[in-house]
């Protein structure tokens, strides 16, 4: 008798021993036989991999002995096993050196969710009603293959789409190779702060489609446009460690930060200098930046090294541009543009970055075209204390190079009834939540006649699926992951699962595998690999002869020790590839007129979501910690609000806490006032990620969803939703609305804390 | 070995990003409360990062202060216990005996920093969320008071395996929860008897400062004041 079977027998003994032994329900679980070897009390810490958020840090997580209820074969039952108890940072890993965010630690509560689905489920009751029956992983896969048609043979694609988060990953080249063998159109990515628009503006200006890392540790000014780097944007642990350096890492300098921004983020608060440009005119003032250094000659031309060639034709001196003409568009005064021209042109090296709103308008990017320019004349780009791009790791495995489309043109095709979409598989995308009333996507994904999921969560979206086959979570997979930014090196980051499933869940790129070998012939042959490890597996043997952090003799040997270190990285060749030789980089010296939809006079206010602290884009909204750690600015807990400045609401009458109507051309909603002074009298702003109908209990039915409100409104260049392009009138509806503040006061900053 | 357990926090690297506050709750077996809680005034943050407004729109900006028990050498909050709960310990932690512990409050209404928490209700966790409590941390019952320990089990833990292997305890070896993930590096941990720790020569910075100094509780929480 193999092990297997003889656990099988004593586990089904057991339940009738157990049954006997106490008359409350849990204890009528069947004991497991244990399926590790662990030490009760001992900590063991196994490497893994942050899928908080992208910028893919290295983790550690602590693992003991402890008692759970699982599933396994499809039984409940308990057992003893490695429980995933603490998640640090990984100290060797070149994102982020050992530090973790808050999302990354609040981690333990995606795997321990309550609401976290257990086992395949298939639809019962209606579509969106959320009922469902448990079906067995063999009757769900089969199910799944039955609804995948390969492509025709008359030419005509697959009617199947598959709309997932983006990932920088196997999964993401698995994904591909599955669909390339259905004949499938490439996966549709999809997350709401999408950055498109700047990935694409550094493509033109630097050769390098990809979102930028900086040098901070060794910067002397950085000038931020709108970006919430040390929040929410990129790669936050890895800002927030060389922004410390910055401040306080060198003796004898200290780097000076402005943040250019519409409405005060928790980036915007640790600013030297706070300044408040007109939402959508950022562009102007980098070029009026750009006017006061070239007319004063405060940079070289010959600084901008390789990046010459975008400020080409400045050397007329941006006559567009002068301090005062910028002063009327922008709201900044001219002579606050000639001090920080003079200031960042001082301090060298200095840095601009854009993020956030200002790429997020009708023109976002002419305004990253603009800000990539100013680094250009800054001399910082690919300079110590400037802007790098992180090189790829060289992988062959993971180069795809097909276009997809979008959220919004696949919605727009199912409505239309072309291209014809039969099934649509969906994994940890959210659309129907994080996308405006005018896309219709809930309208579209209801004429799909077949929704599978994989998440680990009932969502807006999974809820409309017909089948879900619920994926480990992360702590319990197999992870990779490749750093878009946040490192100069190249880094590939991978973790063996740290501890074993709790439920009766498989692993998204599992699935995917064995519903190709059930379907066989070419879609067997174009993924030949049994599970995900061995994608991995086979993967990393293409690393072996580069050098990098980690060397073995064998392929073997290599494999166990990139699971030990939790990756590999090329300690060699510190800084970024060389920049492609480019043809004609744009030259920004027309920034565009922003757009806005509504007209100011029937909506006097700019609309302005933003990345939530506690909650990124809705994701982490399910998870206590988060909801309980209050808002770092507003103090608020368990809700959303509305930031209106104090004199607007003293002219309507509004009090905190009262409860305000916000709407739009697009739609209303309800949430109550935070006067807040970080905020224009003309804007109104709220944080994204509450106002879930559909998200377990500690999200569903909390708050308001900004979202529902916004137009459709787009940037042309790359067909990106402009989220901070619309503009609502605001009511006081005469009653208090819920609003839980962490503080009382809001000014009592001692100050002796100031170091004069 | 005579030691001083100490934390400096650096005001101008901090940037307000509540990891600290997080990685408490994971590493301490904090409870939340929910919604209706929270309203209450009742969650149990040991660390809290304040915020503090100045000026007006558009010349306006922000301060922000991670606060937690300051550990203070004359602490306010161990002369009032009835029951010694709340103790001096020989490191010059300011420890706190859950069991000793009858929720009289008194030390809570003692401490000048609002530092300290009350259980008025037994900590529920939806299952399976319990499986993420730390077995090395009790989970504290209704009536308690609680308050930040800096991760006295972390101490305890290098110091016993300092003591099995005969190594002296190296300068950063123990990391608070919130000290370790603090992504800027704004808070450092260490012996303030050390002149040679870390802690110890940042405590000597001409920025260093204590909060509420005018009280005179002679906190071992040393803040370093923000430059601009
Ligand atoms: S920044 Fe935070 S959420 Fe993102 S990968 Fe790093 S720890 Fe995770
Ligand atoms: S983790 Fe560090 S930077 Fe973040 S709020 Fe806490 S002390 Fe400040």
């Amino acid at each position: 008798m193999d092990r297997r079977s003889f656990l099988k027998i004593s586990a089904v003994g057991s339940t009738t021993a157990a049954l006997d032994a106490c008359g409350k329900p849990e204890h009528h679980l069947i004991r497991f036989i244990p399926e590790e070897d662990l030490i009760p009390g001992v900590a063991v810490w196994k490497p893994g991999v942050c899928t908080q958020c992208r910028a893919g840090c290295g983790i550690r997580v602590r693992v003991m002995q402890g008692e759970a209820e699982v599933t396994r074969k499809s039984k409940p039952g308990l057992i003893s096993m490695g429980l995933a108890k603490k998640i640090e940072g990984n100290p060797e890993h070149p994102v982020n050196h050992g530090k973790l965010c808050a999302w990354g630690q609040a981690g333990l509560q995606v795997t321990y969710n309550p609401d976290r689905i257990r086992f395949p489920l298939k639809r019962s009751g209606q579509r969106g009603s959320g009922e469902y029956q448990a079906i067995s992983w063999d009757d769900a896969i089969a199910e799944l293959a039955s609804h995948l048609p390969v492509a025709g043979s008359s030419g005509s694609p697959s009617p199947v789409a598959f709309l997932t988060q983006p990932l920088r990953d196997h999964r993401g080249a698995l994904i591909e190779k599955f669909l390339a063998a259905l004949g499938a159109p490439p996966a549709i990515h999809f997350e709401f702060f999408e950055q498109t628009v700047l990935r694409r503006a550094n493509e033109l200006s630097f050769g390098h489609r990809q979102l930028p890392s900086f040098d901070l540790a060794n910067t002397n000014y950085v000038i931020s446009f709108g970006a919430d780097f040390l929040g929410t944007w990129n790669s936050p642990v890895s800002q927030n460690h060389s922004y410390g350096e910055m401040r306080q890492g060198r003796t004898e300098q200290r780097g000076k930060f402005v943040q250019v921004e519409p409405h005060m983020s928790q980036t915007g608060a640790n600013a030297d200098e706070w300044v408040y440009a007109k939402p959508g005119t950022e562009g102007w003032l980098a070029l009026g930046l750009a006017h006061v250094m070239i007319s004063e000659r405060l940079r070289p031309a010959q600084a901008a090294g390789n990046a010459g060639a975008l400020i080409e034709g400045w050397s007329e001196g941006l006559p567009d541009y002068t301090p005062e003409k910028v002063e009327r568009i922008t709201g900044v005064e001219s002579g606050r543009i000639q001090r920080l021209a003079r200031g960042s042109a001082a301090h060298s090296p200095a840095v601009a970055v854009i993020g956030g709103a200002p790429l997020a308008h009708t023109n976002g990017f002419s305004n990253a075209l603009a800000v990539n320019a100013l680094n250009a004349l800054l001399g910082s780009v690919e300079k110590p204390g400037g802007i790098f791009f992180t090189p790829r790791p060289p992988m062959p495995s993971l180069s795809t190079s097909r276009n997809s489309a979008s959220v919004r043109t696949l919605c727009e095709g199912i409505l239309k009834g072309s291209p014809a979409v039969e099934t649509l598989l969906v994994f940890n995308a959210n659309p129907v939540f994080a996308s405006p009333p005018a896309w219709r996507v809930q309208e579209a994904l209801a004429k799909v006649p077949f929704i599978a999921s994989f998440g680990s969560f009932v969502d807006e979206t999974s809820v409309l699926s017909d089948l879900i086959l619920p994926d480990h979570s992360y702590l319990e997979s197999w992870v990779d992951n490749i750093p878009e930014s946040g490192t100069t090196e190249a880094v590939v980051s991978l973790a063996s699962p740290a501890m074993l499933p709790l439920h009766h869940t498989r692993p998204m790129p599992d699935v995917l595998l064995d519903v190709a070998h059930r379907l066989g012939g070419d879609m067997a042959r174009a993924v030949p690999w049994k599970t995900y490890a061995g994608v991995l597996q086979a993967a990393f043997e293409e690393l072996r002869s580069h050098p990098g952090s980690v060397t073995a003799k064998t392929d073997d040997d290599f494999w166990t020790a990139v699971q030990t270190k939790g990756g590999w990285w090329s300690n060699e060749a510190k800084g970024s590839p060389a920049m492609r030789e480019l043809n004609r980089p744009p030259s920004p010296t027309k920034i565009v007129e922003p757009a806005f939809d509504g007209a100011a006079s029937e909506y006097p206010f700019f609309f302005l979501p933003y990345a939530s602290q506690q909650f990124s884009d809705g994701t982490h909204a399910n998870l206590p910690w988060m909801q309980e750690m209050p808002d770092v600015i507003s103090t608020a807990m368990w809700g959303t609000w509305v930031e209106i400045n104090p004199q607007t609401a003293s002219r309507l009458r509004i009090q905190k806490g009262d409860l305000i109507e916000v709407a739009s051309q697009h739609g209303k909603l309800q949430a109550p006032a935070l006067l807040t002074p970080g905020i224009a009298p003309d804007a109104v702003a709220m944080p994204v990620g509450q106002g879930h109908e559909q998200y377990g209990r500690y999200a569903s039915h909390r708050g308001a969803n900004p979202l529902k409100i916004l137009a459709p409104q787009t940037e042309p260049e790359t067909g990106a939703l402009a989220w901070a392009a619309t503009r609502v009138k605001i009511t006081r509806l005469g009653k208090k609305g819920e609003l839980i503040l962490y503080a009382g006061s809001e000014r009592e900053w001692p100050s002796q804390f100031q170091h004069r | 070995m005579k030691r001083q357990w100490g934390m400096v926090i650096d005001l101008d690297r901090c940037t307000g990003c509540e990891a600290c506050v997080v990685a408490c709750h994971a590493e301490n077996n904090l409870a939340t409360v929910g919604r209706d809680g929270a309203a209450r005034g009742r969650t149990m943050h040991w660390m809290r990062v304040e915020r503090y407004w100045e000026g007006e729109f558009p010349e306006v900006r922000l301060r922000f202060q991670p606060v937690l028990c300051q550990q203070c050498g004359d602490a306010p909050c161990e002369s009032v216990c009835p029951v010694y709960a709340t103790y001096h310990n020989p490191e010059g932690l300011n420890a706190q005996v859950y069991n000793r512990c009858i929720g009289t409050r008194y030390c809570g209404n003692a401490c000048p920093y609002n530092a300290r928490v009350f259980n008025f209700f037994n900590p529920v966790w939806d299952k399976p969320l319990d499986l993420q409590l730390n077995p090395d941390v009790s989970v504290r019952s209704v009536g308690i008071m609680e308050k930040c320990t800096f991760c006295i089990q972390r101490i305890k833990q290098v110091e016993i395996r300092s003591q099995e292997s005969k190594q002296p305890i190296a300068d950063g070896e123990i990391q608070p929860a919130c000290v370790q993930s603090c992504p800027a590096n704004a808070m450092v941990f260490g012996d303030l008897d050390d002149p040679k720790s870390k802690v110890s020569q940042l405590a000597r910075s001409n920025r260093a400062t204590r909060l509420l100094r005018e009280v005179g509780a002679q906190p071992n929480v040393i803040y370093l004041r923000s430059v601009s």
